[in-house]
């Protein structure tokens, strides 16, 4: 899966055209719905309505298949996020280690409530049950980045880095 | 090629990347080449270590030196010093916690040392990124042996004879599994390798995937190799995404080397591997919904039977393993099943993998033999707990398992022992928490995940969790009905009988298992509106309130202190707790250990300026509560000791008539007879009571209950009701020989009664306190300034000592030695009219109920030593033989009073009982804090109750606050001790501040309590 995040911003014409080879090349695998979503989030940034009607119908596939998968996994998204996605992790090591702490600084700071975007579409915030990153408890993730051991002194020079 | 002379390993696992290893990657190379030494020195990274905490790290062989927390700038000294030169760089080594120590090489530290790596075995030595460094440690050599010499049954039966059994959590036999499968008729079937490791906690599969993805693979292609399976796919969370990128590459190596396709090493043998990403369901962990969602459906999971050995994905028979499971199958094929089962219990063969995390000193990935203790896995790998904190339980099986409290630490782990005890083996999550955790909390929290992760599917499990949230989320704001405790029961039997996968089956386990070892803090939340762990918001004023016995407004009297204004501080801190100065200098201040302060630079001083706030008055009188109207009513209080005036005060505040009866000829019982005076001088101790007098506390001196006059007679007199506070005054001594009438043996607490009753003793020259306590110390303390050589001889570590750090401290200060792990094993008298005193030396054998390990001598070990006096202080316990009637109060087992309530209410309604002789051998402000609550339970019996009691009530600060200024930026002032060669008398060690420095350490509070009220709360 080429990621096309780096390049231009691409017209819709465009995403749909490389949505449709990925879809196109995919066909014979055995249930390969899942990745083709994962591929559209990644093309489109969220899944709005079009883009699940639009699988649905190269995958001959209902759209209310489409839409019952996406709905069902918190990972799709449904409406657009922001520039960076903030992931807080609540997981039982980051949680016994004060993540709850950070939560709340972080809501004050950018003064927007979990699952929410702020207004100039830098940041969205989100809460993951465990990032697998224990060992540096408490962690959050901005986009790929994992952070770990941090407390609430270090957050602002941390979001200095994502613009 | 050239001939290497050394290897730089980098741990380039998921959590030393975070800590910046890529820097240090790219510097350590640039640093090899400016030296001149690419051709001599290669720099591998690795998949995790394991040692997470202390990233990145960097192991250098052939030596194997261990280096940690490298830091970019750092790599210039390793290639000049270590590469070049030969030196090593110690200050990049390892260091013990507690004792410091370093260590140099990598299977020298503690955490190494205990482990034995078989699923992990490449973890941390090759590189994931090269197919050649896997080959090159008999990477798929296990897949040519069973493509070229074994059959499949034979692969399958040798897998069975090793006795593994599956690492995801629910221990069914792999071997079993693949035989199923391998029986089911069909002709397409399939591997599955489930890597949605969702468990919060764990991270096993994700550091087998990202530091040796080839092992999986092999594994599941002798997997397929023996069921008939030509197709696996790996099922990986989103989450993981280097995970994703190191199999991804780990697959499109293996298909170049013609190790994954058609004909593989030239047989007739099929396989390709798929890898599916997951999309954010924990319940995907379950084997029908993780197969449902590689169908490309929602991971909803479905009944079983069928099994997927007979209907599994794409409805085929289906092996599904846990990425830990296969990770040990190349090592069992090619090292031999006996081989394997040779390591762990007789049930549970193996190694298993466990996340250390949470509360622990060496976080990171360990694996050991199943079967070690739970103790040694914290201890001893895992270095124990920072920060001296207590260990409270370790969360074990994620949201599926439990916890075990810190007596269970002798606990084998394997899958039957953790079973008993309410846990699970599970994924191996093992999340430590310390006493700072508050079990209900901890309880809403797994409830809050299983509430978002149940697919909602069947309702049990969709609705029964929600009311369990409910449920535990009133219980954490105060909201609790006892009645809860029997719902919150009834509705875990039901859903995990009726719901319909693992995920609901087990989710109220780790709420059962809280409720088994730890209700006694459910029914605080509920009943007390309290939260010991100071973490429900709801409950708690300030930490540091919130862990004082007696629940003194400290943020009040520190502000106040601030402001100059020392009547009101006093005021304030009277309200909860008559003896301000006592507790000034004897408080063992466990407030400060809650201080938030802590962690910006250190805790308030809270106790200096409590000493400060009380010496700077002198009559107490105006500063005490104004008196409830007098109700006539006459309450009779049982020694003088702090919980007895303390309780007497409280009565008084409240409108009774309260007399208190000592049997000693002074008042204040171990503030007077046992603390001594240079820690606590007597006129403080006056001064104190006497304010009390003044305030209405009668107080009978020389009069002991049951000899000078007995209960009935004292109700006949027309008193009301009682507290029992004669505290625990009666030595425990050791069952040995020769102590019993010896002159030259004393009990610590006799000893100290001596001094302080100016009573005169010989001690001679060499005395020997056996003990870790305060009352060792005292004794040891007090001997010392009579001139003699000291040594205390403790029979545990200091670790484990009892006493106050500092008070051991000091006692070293001043010249005591004290002698850790020996014992005194028996006494004798010799000619010289001394002791011969043979001792023992002792080892530390495993752990015992209180948490701690238990002292076994050490045969032969035994020495003797001359000592003129030796003085016992290995324990107290209660005397209560006169005092009364056997059937009036029930007894424990250990000497203390059995009381119904927390609010010492015993079998007879108008007694009641507090301080130590409930609580056995505890502080002064525990003593009060027990005064307080008795004082409640009597008015009640007498009086109906009242709706809040004034020390209930945290009165508002009228002291200005603004929370958007920077705290003050100094740290905290130090305690000014008196010299230690000036230390020969009786005179007070430790000095009280001056007014500026109190004043300017009281505005160092952070005033945790101010938001609260500001919302109201």
């Amino acid at each position: 899966m080429g990621c096309p995040c780096d390049e231009k911003e691409l017209t819709d014409k465009q995403k749909y055209k490389q949505l449709k080879e990925f879809i196109n090349e995919s066909k014979n695998k055995k249930g390969y719905l899942i990745p083709v979503l994962h591929m559209a989030q990644v093309i489109f940034g969220f899944l709005p309505p079009e883009v699940q009607n639009f699988v649905a119908k190269e995958m001959n596939t209902p759209v209310s298949v489409v839409t019952g998968v996406v709905t069902f996994y918190s990972y799709f998204k449904i409406f657009p996020t922001g520039r960076h996605t903030i992931t807080i992790c609540l997981g039982t090591a980051c949680y016994v280690r004060g993540a709850k702490k950070i939560m709340e600084e972080l809501e004050k700071k950018l003064g927007i409530k979990i699952g929410e975007t702020t207004e100039d579409k830098r940041f969205s915030m989100g809460v993951q049950r465990c990032l697998g990153a224990c060992g540096l408890a408490p962690v959050i993730m901005i986009d790929k980045d994992v952070h770990g051991r941090i407390s609430a002194q270090k957050l602002d020079k941390i979001l200095e880095l994502y613009k | 090629m050239y001939n290497l002379r050394a290897h730089v390993l980098l741990c380039y696992g998921g959590a030393c990347i975070s800590s910046n290893a890529g820097s240090v990657k790219e510097t350590m190379e640039k640093a090899i080449a400016k030296a001149g030494l690419q051709n001599e020195v290669d720099v591998v990274t690795t998949g995790c270590m394991g040692t997470c905490e202390l990233g990145p790290i960097i192991v250098i062989y052939p030596e194997g030196v261990f280096y940690q927390k490298v830091k970019p700038e750092d790599t210039e000294e390793i290639v000049q010093e270590h590469l070049l030169k030969g030196r090593v760089v110690k200050r990049l080594f390892y260091k013990k916690p507690k004792t410091e120590e370093m260590v140099e090489m990598f299977n020298n530290i503690d955490f190494f040392k205990l482990q034995r790596k078989i699923a992990l075995r490449n973890c941390g030595i090759i590189n994931p990124l090269e197919i050649e460094e896997y080959i090159a440690a008999d990477g798929y050599m296990a897949l040519g042996k069973v493509l070229t010499e074994m059959t499949p049954q034979q692969v399958i039966e040798e897998i069975k004879k090793s006795g593994l059994r599956g690492r995801g959590g629910a221990g069914f036999p792999t071997g079993l599994k693949w035989q199923f499968t391998a029986a089911s008729p069909g002709k397409q079937k399939y591997v599955c390798c489930n890597a949605d490791e969702g468990d919060p906690g764990a991270f096993m599969d994700r550091s087998i995937l990202e530091g040796d993805p080839h092992s999986v693979m092999e594994a599941m292609m002798i997997c397929g190799y023996a069921i008939g399976a030509d197709q696996g796919y790996i099922y990986v969370r989103a989450e993981y995404p280097l995970a994703v990128e190191r199999l991804s590459i780990a697959i499109e190596q293996a298909k170049k080397n013609e190790l994954l396709g058609k004909n593989i090493l030239g047989t007739d043998f099929n396989f390709d591997i798929e890898i599916r990403m997951g999309a954010g369901a924990f319940v995907c962990g379950e084997e029908t919904a993780l197969m449902r969602s590689i169908e490309g459906k929602r991971g909803e999971p479905r009944p079983k039977p069928p099994y997927p050995a007979q209907k599994g994905l794409f409805e085929c028979p289906t092996v599904l393993n846990n990425v830990e499971t296969f990770a040990n199958i190349p090592f069992i094929i090619l090292n031999g099943a006996g081989d394997f089962a040779s390591v762990g219990t007789e049930k549970s063969r193996g190694t298993k993998v466990f996340a250390l995390a949470g509360d622990i000193n060496n976080t990171g990935l360990i694996e050991v033999p199943i079967g070690m203790p739970l103790g040694t896995i914290i201890y001893d790998i895992g270095g124990g707990i920072p920060n001296n904190k207590k260990l409270k339980a370790v969360q074990i099986g994620g949201p599926s398992g439990g916890c075990i409290p810190a007596d269970h630490l002798n606990v084998k782990v394997d899958y039957e022992s953790l079973q008993e005890l309410g846990a699970i083996m599970g994924s191996g999550g093992l999340i430590v928490m310390d006493e700072d955790t508050c079990m209900v909390d901890i309880s809403r929290y797994f409830m809050e995940f299983i509430q978002e992760e149940s697919c909602g599917k069947c309702t049990p499990c969709r609705e029964g969790t929600r009311i369990m949230l409910n449920i535990l989320e009133r219980i954490c704001q105060g909201k609790g009905k006892m009645e809860d405790l029997d719902t919150l029961e009834e509705l875990s039997r039901q859903i995990k009988q009726t719901s319909l996968c693992g995920l609901g089956q087990t989710a109220p386990n780790p709420i059962l298992a809280t409720l088994r070892y730890f209700r006694d803090e459910y029914i605080e939340h509920i009943r007390d509106k309290k939260c010991r762990a100071g973490v429900c918001a709801e409950l708690v004023y300030s930490p540091c309130s919130n862990e004082c016995p007696a629940s003194v407004n400290v943020p009040g009297y520190l502000a106040y202190t601030k402001e100059g204004n020392f009547q009101k501080a006093l005021e304030i801190h009277l309200k909860n707790n008559p003896f301000p100065a006592v507790c000034g200098r004897v408080c063992p201040h466990q407030c400060e250990a809650k201080c938030r302060r802590n962690d910006l630079d250190s805790a308030v001083s809270i106790r200096s300026v409590k000493r400060f706030m009380a010496d700077s008055i002198d009559g107490y009188l105006k500063c005490f509560p104004e008196k409830q109207n007098s109700n006539g009513m006459k309450v009779a209080v049982i020694g003088s000791g702090p919980s007895g005036l303390s309780n007497a005060y409280f009565l008084t505040i409240l409108g009774y008539e309260v007399t208190v009866f000592e049997s000693e000829a002074k008042a204040g019982g171990m503030l007077t007879y046992a603390i001594p005076s240079y820690r606590l001088p007597k006129n403080i101790v006056k001064k104190e009571i006497q304010a009390l007098s003044l305030y209405g506390v009668k107080i009978k001196t020389n009069t002991k209950i049951g000899k000078d006059i007995t209960i009935d007679e004292l109700r006949k007199q027309g008193f009301k009701a009682f507290y029992v506070a004669v505290g625990a005054g009666d030595s425990i001594m050791p069952p040995i020989e020769g102590i019993d009438g010896n002159n030259r043996v004393m009990s610590g607490l006799d000893f100290l009664y001596k001094i302080n009753n100016n009573e005169k003793i010989f001690v001679g020259q060499e005395i020997v306190v056996i003990g870790g306590g305060n009352t060792a110390i005292d004794a040891a303390r007090t001997a010392r300034r009579m001139g003699a050589d000291v040594t205390i001889v403790y029979r545990r570590t200091r670790e484990e000592m009892p006493a106050e750090i500092e008070e051991i401290k000091e006692a070293e200060n001043e010249g005591i030695k004290i002698q850790l792990l020996q014992n005194i094993k028996s006494v004798k008298s010799n000619s010289n009219n001394k002791l011969a005193v043979e001792f023992v030396n002792m080892r530390l054998a495993e752990f015992d109920k209180s948490g701690r390990r238990r002292p076994v001598e050490i045969e032969t070990s035994s020495f003797v030593k001359e000592v003129s006096l030796l003085i016992l202080a290995i324990g107290q316990k209660p005397s209560l033989d006169d005092l009364f009637d056997k059937e009036l109060v029930k007894l424990n087992r250990d000497g203390t009073i059995c009381c119904s309530s927390h609010k010492g209410e015993t079998m007879s309604e108008d007694i009641f009982a507090g301080g130590d002789v409930v609580t056995g051998p505890s502080t002064v402000v525990e003593a009060i804090g027990q005064a307080q609550r008795a004082a409640e339970a009597i008015d009640k019996y007498l009086s109906g109750g009242q709706e809040e009691y004034p020390w209930n009530i945290m009165d508002a600060i009228e002291v200005k606050f603004d929370p958007e200024e920077e705290p003050v930026d100094y740290e905290r002032a130090k305690n000014i001790l008196l010299p230690v060669e000036k230390r020969d008398s009786y005179m007070e060690v430790e000095k009280t501040w001056d007014r500026v420095t109190a004043c300017k350490e009281a505005d160092r509070c952070l005033r945790c309590e101010f938001k609260k009220e500001e919302e109201g709360i």
